[in-house]
């Protein structure tokens, strides 16, 4: 008896399966699909590449071209959206895509390439342009100069200045 | 108040006869334990304190205090208190008291440590490999903190030490009176399409004895943590721990975090957290009542079961971003993203509302068929004192008559606010197990129901500035397969010095030999799935094919 109750019931309810891939399927409105950097946006802070588990997200420099590269690698990511809560600048987001499956590799990087800014004193790149310009704008304008120069080369500098007060 | 207070301090008074006592966190105890009073320690926790042994951890703490520690975890459910029994072994003659000759239940537990870290267990009845694949070489312990987590070994000095012939899932012949053909099942499927072996040994149709080996998809996780993962990271691999019940591991890793920094949670995020954890459980015990169904051959009751959990899917990626892995937790709150809405509120409640109601239209007609009844009905039988003896936990526990459950007796997240009964079944067979997770279904439905009511209006993420160093703390979550424990000992430079985690199913799966003895072959695989088992949750192994030489990554950088 409880048989046909149950098959009644299931009759009643119908087809409960989606026709997916042959039409396409609903996602939710939080869905977290894969990430997209914008590249106008990105200052090459790395702050997503110290957030990101997998390390799906990695910086890599190129000091004698003086360039600095933030890397996306899809195929390491787990789609957790940290990068998009702790980028500063608002410049990557999770979209909606999920169907990823490709049949070449390159398809699943998204790399952005920044202009590195170099240091007067010793010549050597520490940051990007971008950056330098975002920060400056922030500071008051006496502490700037600072700001312009390595960490390294300021480092020496406040240290022979505190050496000079001592005396 | 002041009486309980009273009785902790005669406690505390008793315990320092045993040893050296310490508070770890606000739930927590240290016993530096003398050497000579160990067994009259655990005797006294067990017989006078009504604490149960739930597992035991090794930690490397020679960079610490220059020697190797066990800490055998007791948990006592009347006081809400963990007490974590420590030894130390110093380096040069890692040895300990074993005490598995009077807790079997510790019996995988030590072998663990004896393999990670390399503290031997004196008296140990079985001590051999566990987790560490056959082919390890004997003298190094993946865990120590001077083995790195992307060593290289040099292949041929590799071979040279490999050791062989420790195994102990073959049985001894002698130990069997009769005649008996020994039947394997795995290394995958019987259960849940996991790799894990079974050995079971019949006389004709009726089971003599079995034997369980698994550890197959041991990951290393742990050392992962340890070294290259930062606090805030740690939870989106805790949670990948278990394809099914996740989230709970995520959130007992934050709790062990939030424990040991002394961060109080917000209470938004607390409810939010329990919220989801429901919407785990439900989804995991529907999804286990489906393969329960399959398992004896009805696969319509299958069908019916996964459709209603598909429903709970979709109302986990709404309020997530996803089916599983919510990735909601992170240390001291919830996500920013991951907030209910006011307006999704009343949603969810209907779709619960409907959920349930579709679920008991079937149910009841599906668990009352007389087919299912002879089949689950005193098959697998655990009896309250087998399951007392080997610590068994969650609802199977339950199914043998154990009043256990964390969200009740040591409650965390916002399980203190709400109402709900746990339920407890004195059969402990097959249909009571059945029964006992149909039941918390229910209760799961209106724990949510009643958080959502309440949900109060605060931040999601509490503030702090650090997390300090050296600490050890306990975090424990009611999975839906039981208590799911995880161990911390916060490090520097904003990484985590020792974590494990114990999922429910390791102490669950050294029952089922129990359980099977004197059953039909046909009734092993509904027996073995009875506990619904999760050998992800309980293997953790850096894998070295030995014939190539070839390491294989954990990590590339």
């Amino acid at each position: 008896m409880n048989r046909l109750r149950i098959l009644l019931q299931n009759i009643k309810r119908g087809v409960v399966t989606e026709k997916y891939p042959l039409e396409p399927i609903r996602v939710p409105e939080s869905f977290r699909g894969k990430p997209v950097i914008d590249v106008d946006k990105c200052v090459g802070c790395g702050a997503c590449v110290n957030a990101c588990p997998p390390n799906a997200l990695t910086l890599e420099e190129d000091l004698k071209e003086g360039i600095r590269y933030i890397k996306l690698f899809v195929g390491r990511c787990i789609y957790c959206g940290r990068c998009e809560e702790v980028c500063p600048f608002d410049a990557i987001h999770l979209t909606k895509e999920f169907e990823l499956a490709t049949t070449s590799k390159d398809d699943l990087y998204q790399i952005v390439g920044l202009r590195m800014y170099k240091c007067p004193i010793c010549g050597k790149p520490y940051t990007t342009i971008r950056l330098v310009k975002r920060v400056i704008d922030k500071l008051p304008p006496e502490e700037r100069s600072l700001v312009l120069i390595c960490p390294d080369c300021r480092e020496k500098i406040t240290a022979a200045n505190r050496s000079f007060a001592r005396r | 108040m002041q009486q309980s207070l009273a009785s902790e301090n005669n406690v505390l008074e008793k315990l320092r006869e045993f040893g050296i006592v310490r508070k770890a966190t606000h739930n927590a105890f240290i016993i530096d334990v003398f050497k000579n009073k160990l067994y009259e320690l655990c005797r006294f926790l067990i017989d006078e304190l009504e604490a149960y042994y739930s597992t035991s951890i090794g930690v490397d703490e020679r960079p610490l205090n220059g020697s190797f520690a066990v800490y055998h975890v007791f948990v006592s459910d009347k006081m809400s208190q963990y007490f974590l029994v420590r030894l130390e072994a110093s380096p040069s003659h890692p040895f300990v008291k074993s005490i598995t000759p009077i807790i079997p239940g510790a019996d995988w537990a030590e072998r663990e440590v004896m393999d990670m870290i390399g503290v031997k267990f004196a008296g140990h009845p079985r001590p051999y490999r566990l987790i560490l694949p056959y082919d390890w070489p004997s003298n190094i312990y993946p865990l120590r903190k001077d083995f790195d987590y992307n060593d290289k070994y040099p292949v041929k000095d590799m071979v040279d030490k490999v050791i062989h012939g420790s195994t102990d899932y073959v049985i001894d012949k002698n130990t069997l009176e009769e005649e008996y053909t020994a039947v394997p099942i795995g290394p995958y499927h019987p259960a849940l399409h996991e790799p894990e072996y079974f050995e079971v040994y019949v006389n004709g149709e009726t089971i003599v004895d079995a034997r369980y080996k698994g550890f197959f998809i041991h990951r290393g996780i742990e050392k992962i943590a340890e070294s290259r993962l930062t606090y805030d990271q740690v939870p989106f691999i805790a949670e990948r721990i278990c394809g099914i019940c996740g989230f709970t591991h995520s959130t007992a890793y934050c709790l062990a975090v939030e424990n040991a920094a002394g961060i109080d949670v917000p209470e938004r995020a607390s409810y939010i957290r329990s919220i989801l954890l429901e919407i785990e459980r439900i989804h995991s015990h529907l999804l286990w009542m489906g393969v329960a169904f399959h398992l004896l051959g009805y696969d319509t009751g299958f069908m019916i079961m996964w459709r209603i959990r598909e429903r709970i899917m979709d109302l986990a990626e709404e309020l997530t971003g996803n089916r599983k892995t919510y990735g909601a937790n992170i240390v001291g709150g919830i996500r920013k993203r991951f907030d209910i809405s006011e307006e999704k509120i009343p949603h969810i409640k209907r779709l619960l509302n409907s959920v349930k109601e579709e679920y008991l239209k079937y149910i009841d007609k599906i668990v009352s068929m007389t087919e299912i009844r002879k089949r689950t009905r005193e098959v697998g039988i655990l009896s309250h004192e087998d399951a007392k003896k080997y610590s068994v936990l969650g609802p199977h526990a339950r199914a043998s008559g154990i009043d256990t459950d964390v969200r009740k007796y040591r409650p965390y997240a916002a399980y203190g606010e709400v109402d709900f009964k746990v339920p407890v079944s004195d059969e402990g067979d097959v249909y009571a197990r059945i029964i006992v997770r149909h039941e918390e279904v229910l209760e799961s439905i209106n724990i949510i129901i009643q958080l959502l009511d309440n949900l109060p209006k605060t931040p999601l993420r509490a503030e702090f500035n650090y997390i300090p160093e050296k600490r050890t703390a306990i975090g424990c979550t009611e999975a839906p397969r039981g208590e799911d424990l995880h161990f911390v000992i916060t490090g520097s430079e904003n990484k985590i010095y020792r974590w494990r985690p114990r999922a429910p199913s390791y102490n669950n799966l050294a029952s089922v030999p129990l359980m099977l003895r004197g059953e039909k072959l046909a009734d092993a695989p509904i027996i073995i799935a009875s506990i619904d088992p999760c050998f992800s949750c309980t293997d953790h192994v850096v894998v070295i094919d030995i014939k190539t030489g070839r390491r294989r990554k954990l990590v590339s950088r």
